[in-house]
């Protein structure tokens, strides 16, 4: 029996850090190619305009800049960009641009001084054209904005459980609300960027790129610049955030990679702030028109809700983000009948992609107001509404009626956990008394599911290197998750290695063949599955190196305690160090394997989340005061980093709760382009987050590990709205939009007083 | 091109400097310390934070040939012969960081606060920290870094990072 210590499971800090804490993380921006050209855009000022003219001449003179690229002199600018649905963006917009921050003209110099001064002297004449910033209104197909597929709205689904609308004459009561999400700008601290360098006597192409897939952006840079993949290079170095917007495509990569390779140069682009706001995708901008039947005693009947996402200017991912709400509309509540038409529309707004929680939290977000809205309507406490309604552990498998079945937890047991850790008739007395002296308490109370993995694959390589390490190498990029420190503490338990001894590779092509990448909480669900497959392909292949060694019958060999001896006679044995020193002495390839891990079948974590907020009725500003979640993780292969995910994520979302929105004018300007009109949520805003765990391993993969990624952010617009109302219970505030900002919070109480 | 003098990390250099050019793009371009990060150049985020003549500024907001004579230190200047800073290792141990692109800002502000400010609570930790932005951690294993650096600084020996 093997009696190695269990790496899985441990509290380990990161292998990665060492190197980030000394100043020694190599992100994109800090390459520097030999006689590297930089990269700066002029970018259009209109939401919708003609181009008329640009002229160049002016800044191509400029001293420094070595070339000013538009649409109109080269003729590659104007294809779509690959990976991109029905409406391809040009690499550089050609006659019309669609959104302000849409790349007009390239310009390359010696470095971003000179390019930018170059960037300022491009002269482009513009004809503004209707804009369009509203989904409702842009549905309406009075102004065609890409008039080859004929509609704005690019995608409409709709989708009927049980007996669909009609359940809802079944129902004692329909509650009807629209409910709105405001658009968020996920803005990671590294803004996105690439380098590219190019080698013109093997034609190959070699791209650091801060991106969430490394495979994927080779296959489209292979597109782009028309090599074979295999010529192709792609590396992600360390990445300083995603949260899903570096994962596809954009012009910026189709314009390094095609002019470093037409110019035979290294080229650069790291963007800026300011590029960030304007040009890295979007999310959450939604409308519903939501109607929930229930019976008497708040028993769920029927879900009807009709929805408007703002796409923006192209499709970018958004149909998936409007799909993925659909799917998560039921929440963690049992629904029986349901109807939902999903209209995902072009407005001119920077485009939409999956964002962190990617539907998730828009789904939570509706049916969690709901049912406050429906327990205040209908005179019951919004606890008891939802324990009557949680699905129950002996309902599983649960089919929710939007294409997910839940399989595992115990989701009222958790919710009373919650309660019991809250103390709910303690706080109602306390906001009582402080309500008495002029101060406002809300608690707010959510549950989600977390839907993770689900489709694909995601494999493992494995090499035993000669010192007798072993070099795991996965295409599932990170981009500070501590993949490194995972991946490794699964592999070392498989191997029965000492963790120090395995050495992850993430991000870079020419380590492993195929990937898929790191989004929607799935690095350790499927590269976690297949380290263990690869490392006992490793130990299968290495038992018959050993047989060989030993002189002995494979099936005699046995692995134990990282030791390889032959059954019956201990005293021979051999390590993997040993196995190593053997293979570099014969010469031959290095011991490797390599397996994939596909699987269709999702996991479902689960949360009960509660925020006790203090709101100042003078400033509308709201304090967190107390946070708290009981949560299923799965099986946890480091508890340290799975909290920093839950937290990480629970604090983002609190953001888009009460301070991040992207205002936009009439004429599709966006207004908040700063950190400072921009608010991140900073340390003093940030409460300490308390996480209880109750962990239901997922029946769904070997490992039984679960998504944790987006476990913190899916309830955040939904518990806080629901806690601010709860502030103002007696004057029965309703809020509708998130975030609640100190505006929006004091225009719904001006309107309830004038009501 | 004027000259100027600037000490980084006990080093003295004489560098031309355009006029325009920001200490921050000096130091990552022509000193090749990229370990300063620049978040938004517009002052906010506070990833480009450095210690000049040994108070924390935002290299991004600060012109180089300003900088003249200054001694400065980064990131880069923390650890002294292998030996890492007890902040930098208490960032490690509480992990305080995911992809790492705030920290080095972090570690810059929070070296100087607990040499100001040696037995700090949690909301004068957070007070002192509301200068830099994280997107990834939510702060609260930052705050439990600095909370453990302190106690292992008022423990240990002397931690002063000025340069003479
Ligand atoms: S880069 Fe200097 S404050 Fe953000
Ligand atoms: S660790 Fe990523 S921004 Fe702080």
């Amino acid at each position: 029996m093997a009696v190695h210590e269990s790496w899985i499971g441990k509290a380990l800090p990161r292998v990665e850090d060492r190197a980030l804490i000394q100043g020694q993380g190599q992100y994109v921006s800090d390459i520097r190619f030999d006689g590297q050209w930089v990269m700066a855009l002029v970018r259009s000022p209109h939401a919708h305009a003609r181009i008329t003219r640009i002229d160049t001449e002016a800044a191509a003179a400029l001293e420094g800049v070595r070339a000013v690229i538009t649409a109109r002199d080269m003729e590659a600018m104007r294809r779509g960009l690959p990976e991109s649905g029905p409406v391809a963006p040009p690499a550089l917009a050609y006659e019309e641009v669609f959104y302000v921050g849409e790349p007009v003209a390239a310009v390359l110099a010696d470095n971003r001084y000179l390019a930018e001064d170059g960037a300022d002297l491009v002269q482009v004449h513009y004809e503004p054209l209707p804009v369009l910033t509203s989904a409702e209104q842009a549905a309406k197909d009075e102004v065609i904005l890409h008039p080859s597929i004929g509609s704005n709205v690019f995608d409409a689904f709709h989708i009927t459980s049980g007996d669909g609308r009609e359940a809802l004459k079944q129902a004692d009561h329909i509650i009807r609300a629209t409910l709105q999400m405001g658009r968020v700008s996920p803005q990671p601290m590294e803004p996105r960027a690439i380098a590219a360098s190019y080698n013109p006597v093997d034609q190959t192409l070699v791209v650091y790129h801060a991106t969430q897939s490394v495979h994927r952006a080779q296959e489209r840079i292979a597109e782009i610049t028309g090599l074979d993949k295999d010529h192709v290079r792609v590396i992600a170095p360390e990445v300083g955030g995603g949260f899903g917007v570096k994962n596809g495509s954009y012009p910026e990569e189709a314009l390094v990679t095609y002019l470093a390779k037409h110019f035979k140069r290294p080229i650069k682009w790291a963007g800026d702030r300011f590029e960030e706001f304007l040009s890295t995708s979007q999310e959450r901008e939604q409308t519903h028109h939501v109607e929930l039947g229930l019976n008497k005693d708040g028993t769920i009947v029927a879900l009807v809700d009709t929805y408007y996402q703002d796409n923006g200017a192209y499709p970018g991912g958004g149909a998936m983000v409007s799909r993925n709400t659909a799917r998560n509309l039921p929440g963690p509540y049992r629904i029986p009948h349901m109807h939902i038409d999903g209209y995902t529309v072009f407005t001119n707004k920077v485009m939409q992609r999956p964002y962190r929680g990617a539907g998730r939290p828009q789904g939570h977000y509706i049916i969690e107001r709901m049912l406050d809205r429906a327990a205040d309507e209908l005179g019951l406490d919004r606890v008891d509404i939802r324990m009557k309604n949680l699905i129950r552990p002996d309902e599983f498998p649960h089919r929710t009626g939007t294409d997910s079945v839940y399989d595992s937890g115990d989701y009222p047991a958790d919710f009373s956990d919650l309660l019991e850790l809250i103390d709910v008739p303690a706080f109602r007395r306390r906001q009582q008394e402080e309500r008495q002296k002029g101060i406002r308490l809300g608690l707010g109370l959510s549950n989600c599911v977390e839907i993770s993995a689900g489709f694909g694959f995601e494999g493992v390589r494995l090499t035993l290197m000669e010192d007798g390490r072993v070099m795991l190498a996965t295409g599932a990029t990170g981009q500070g998750q501590g993949h490194r420190t995972a991946l490794a503490q699964i592999a070392a338990d498989a191997l029965q290695l000492p963790v120090e001894r395995i050495v992850v590779m993430e991000g870079d092509t020419a380590r492993i063949d195929k990937g898929i990448g790191t989004f929607g909480s799935r690095t350790i669900i499927m590269a976690g599955n297949a380290a263990t497959m690869a490392s006992e392909g490793l130990v299968a292949k290495a038992k018959e190196m050993a047989a060989t060694l030993l002189e002995a019958a494979v099936d005699d060999v046995v692995f134990s305690e990282g030791q390889f001896s032959v059954q019956g006679v201990p005293s021979v044995s051999m390590d993997w160090t040993a196995l190593a020193e053997r293979v570099a002495q014969t010469g031959e390839t290095p011991l490797s394997h390599e397996d994939v891990f596909s699987s269709g079948v999702a996991t479902y974590g689960f949360g009960s989340h509660a925020a006790i907020v203090r709101v100042d009725e003078k400033t509308g500003e709201t304090r967190i005061e107390r946070y708290v979640i009981v949560h299923d993780t799965g099986k946890v292969v480091n508890p340290l980093l799975a909290n920093g995910q839950v937290i990480g994520g629970t604090v983002q979302g609190l953001g888009s709760a009460l301070y991040e929105e992207m205002i936009f004018n009439e004429d599709g300007q966006p207004l908040t382009t700063s950190f400072l009109d921009y608010r991140l949520p900073g340390a003093t805003e940030s409460p300490d987050i308390e996480i209880h765990h109750r962990d239901y391993p997922a029946p769904g993969n070997p490992a039984g590990y679960k998504g944790v990624g987006e476990a913190g952010i899916i309830p955040s617009q939904a518990i806080i709205l629901s806690a601010v109302e709860d502030a103002f219970n007696d004057r029965g505030l309703k809020l509708d939009f998130a975030p609640v900002t100190p505006a929006r919070l004091f225009q719904a109480l001006t309107r309830e007083e004038t009501k | 091109m004027p000259n100027i003098t600037l000490t980084v990390n006990g080093t003295q250099h004489h560098l031309d400097v355009e006029p325009r050019w920001l200490l921050a793009d000096v130091l990552r371009e022509q000193l090749n310390l990229t370990g300063t990060h620049l978040g938004c150049e517009q002052g906010v985020c506070g990833a480009c934070t450095i210690l000049l003549n040994g108070r924390p500024a935002r290299s991004c907001l600060t012109l180089a040939v300003t900088a003249d004579g200054a001694d400065i230190v980064t990131v880069e200047g923390l650890a002294k012969d292998g030996e890492l800073h007890p902040v930098q290792e208490a960032f490690w141990q509480e992990h305080a960081l995911q992809c790492g692109f705030c920290t080095p800002g972090f570690l810059m502000t929070s070296v100087h606060f607990l040499n100001e400010n040696p037995n700090p609570t949690r909301p004068e930790i957070r007070e002192a920290l509301s200068g830099n932005l994280c997107r990834c951690t939510g702060y609260q294993h930052i705050v439990n870094a600095v909370e453990r650096a302190a106690e292992t600084m008022r423990k240990g020996a002397n931690h002063a990072i000025s340069q003479d």
